[in-house]
């Protein structure tokens, strides 16, 4: 897999304060990478150090081989950029925003993305008067207008509504489908999870956890959740069942831990009688949250 | 140069749609010149044959000096001059459009005065109508210039006005605008010598009006540009601060 984005040992410090304290980590072209953590943790940072907004103390970055640093100029082209907390002149129309950065990218204005982001009927409304929604869907749609190779989305969806997260979602995915390497910081557990082929959590400024959602999640200590309901009350008790552990039982529901679903749930079905009914069968696996706060209070890392 | 066209612009356009910028850059100074003009010419006699200038001094001066500051600082505080920077448009060309767009404003607004103060107030002509026009070039880049750098320099909307007003006021009470500062304690004098506005007052009265003056025209104009060019390189040199990479 080829790389787009490079993090070596990078190192943030403000005055006494650490930021960010020695994460490393790499993004392939591709890929969506989610980065992940509480509020303060060092994922902005991290992320403008990266969009070459601000300097490390230590450590290397590279974008599409070029350092954030050194080839500001050439940064700019090949990487898109939507800042966490940025906004646009209040009395500027959408097709004035549209018109300005094409300008400056040296490229015809891109309508098409107004249209691709449903932003056509609010070409001529100001800045001001858009929804949150629209605001997020215009500076997506201002940060890919110049076809760059790497897109930056610090917290997209921060204060969209459901309609709104769903379309800016879609545009998401369809930029990875374009091969478009995303980079999206989010506080949004279900979001990564649902749109990141990798995570970063980082905690405190340090890389608590790295990987694919799943396989994040899998390194916690929490087990899937087996919920079972036969019609003659069975696999109430551990029994012979080796697979997975009884944990208690609500409502004539079993409720059974497990490590390897597969197994366990075959070993269980196994046991019923071949004249009792499944009534009830429901596997939760643990989510990406549980792990998360598992992480945030210093659990198994 | 085609981006930075394409920048001013846009950023006339949206001049003419903001109520704040209208208020400050025309409504404001119009009235002002209107009300005081006509009280001036009354009370002050002595100030009559100036009056355009006079005029032309409060209005930019009040326009820039309290009009953009506030305006640069909306932009650092809303993160917009940090968005179009990741956006890559570079930080020199937000505040040659700033300038450019209150050069504009303030252009037409003293043009208007100038015009319109001999028929309205029965203000004099200048004896030197390509003296009063250099004059009024240097007093309008100078009044920028300053308005850029207080922008630059203010953290918030607060200090802003707070800074604007320090230099608003004296610029008015002691530059012998409004009356001779001859009339004025030595201290006070002294303080109203620290400020461009005097100097452009002089200069008005040496080029447009060929009176003679304590300071020599061409000595004033000299003080006004080197001014500009201070205040014009730390205002780029501030605002450069707050948009590189630290």
């Amino acid at each position: 897999m080829t790389l787009a984005v490079q993090v070596n040992s990078l190192v943030k410090k403000y005055g006494s304060n650490t930021a960010v304290d020695n994460i490393s980590f790499n993004i392939y072209k591709g890929e969506v990478f989610g980065l992940l953590g509480p509020n303060g943790a060092g994922k902005t940072t991290t992320l403008e150090i990266i969009e070459g907004l601000r300097m490390p103390t230590l450590g290397e970055v590279y974008v599409e081989g070029l350092s954030p640093i050194r080839d500001t100029k050439e940064l700019r082209k090949v990487l898109g950029v939507q800042l966490q907390i940025s906004t646009l002149p209040e009395v500027m129309r959408v097709d004035e925003a549209m018109e300005l950065i094409c300008t400056f990218k040296g490229i015809k204005p891109r309508y098409d993305l107004l249209e691709r982001f449903g932003l056509v009927k609010q070409k001529k409304q100001q800045y001001g008067k858009l929804s949150t929604g629209q605001k997020r869907r215009l500076q997506l749609a201002l940060a890919i207008c110049g076809n760059p190779k790497v897109v930056i989305l610090d917290e997209p969806t921060a204060g969209v509504d459901v309609q709104g997260r769903a379309q800016l979602h879609n545009a998401i995915r369809e930029l990875r489908k374009n091969g478009v390497t995303v980079v999206i910081a989010t506080h949004d557990m279900a979001e990564a999870e649902s749109l990141c082929d990798r995570i970063a959590i980082i905690i405190n400024g340090k890389l608590a956890a790295l990987g694919s959602p799943e396989e994040v999640t899998a390194k916690g200590s929490f087990q899937t959740r087996i919920t079972i309901r036969t019609k003659k009350g069975n696999l109430t008790s551990q029994g012979n069942i080796k697979k997975a552990t009884f944990a208690s039982q609500k409502e004539n529901n079993a409720l059974w831990l497990c490590t390897d679903t597969a197994s366990a749930i075959i070993e269980m079905l196994s046991a019923i009688d071949a004249d009792d009914e499944v009534l009830v069968l429901r596997v939760e696996r643990p989510s990406l949250e549980e792990r998360f706060l598992e992480l945030m209070e210093g659990g198994n890392s | 140069m085609k981006a930075l066209i394409k920048q001013l612009s846009i950023q006339l356009k949206m001049d003419v749609r903001d109520k704040g910028t209208l208020m400050v850059f025309y409504l404001v100074p119009l009235g002002f010149f209107i009300v005081v003009g006509a009280v001036f010419s009354s009370v002050n006699p002595e100030i009559k044959p100036i009056l355009s200038a006079t005029m032309a001094i409060f209005s930019t001066t009040m326009g820039a000096v309290i009009g953009i500051p506030p305006a640069i600082v909306r932009m650092k505080e809303s993160g917009a001059i940090r968005a179009y920077q990741a956006s890559g448009i570079p930080m020199i060309s937000v505040v040659i459009t700033t300038g450019l767009s209150a050069l504009i404003h303030l252009s037409i607004v003293s043009i208007a005065i100038s015009l319109t103060a001999p028929f309205l107030y029965g203000a004099n002509m200048p004896e030197s109508i390509t003296g009063y026009a250099v004059t009024l070039l240097f007093l309008l880049l100078c009044n920028v210039s300053i308005g850029l750098l207080l922008g630059a320099v203010a953290k918030n909307t607060q200090t802003a006005t707070l800074l604007s007003q320090a230099v608003f006021m004296p610029s008015l009470m002691l530059s012998g605008i409004m009356f001779p500062t001859s009339l004025l304690p030595t201290p006070l004098q002294m303080i109203g010598n620290l400020f461009p506005a005097t100097y452009i007052n002089h200069a008005f009265r040496g080029l447009a009006y060929r009176f003679d003056t304590e300071i020599a025209p061409h000595t004033s104009m000299a003080i006004i540009m080197s001014v500009t060019i201070l205040t014009l390189a730390l205002s780029i040199r501030y605002l450069g601060k707050i948009t590189s990479v630290r």
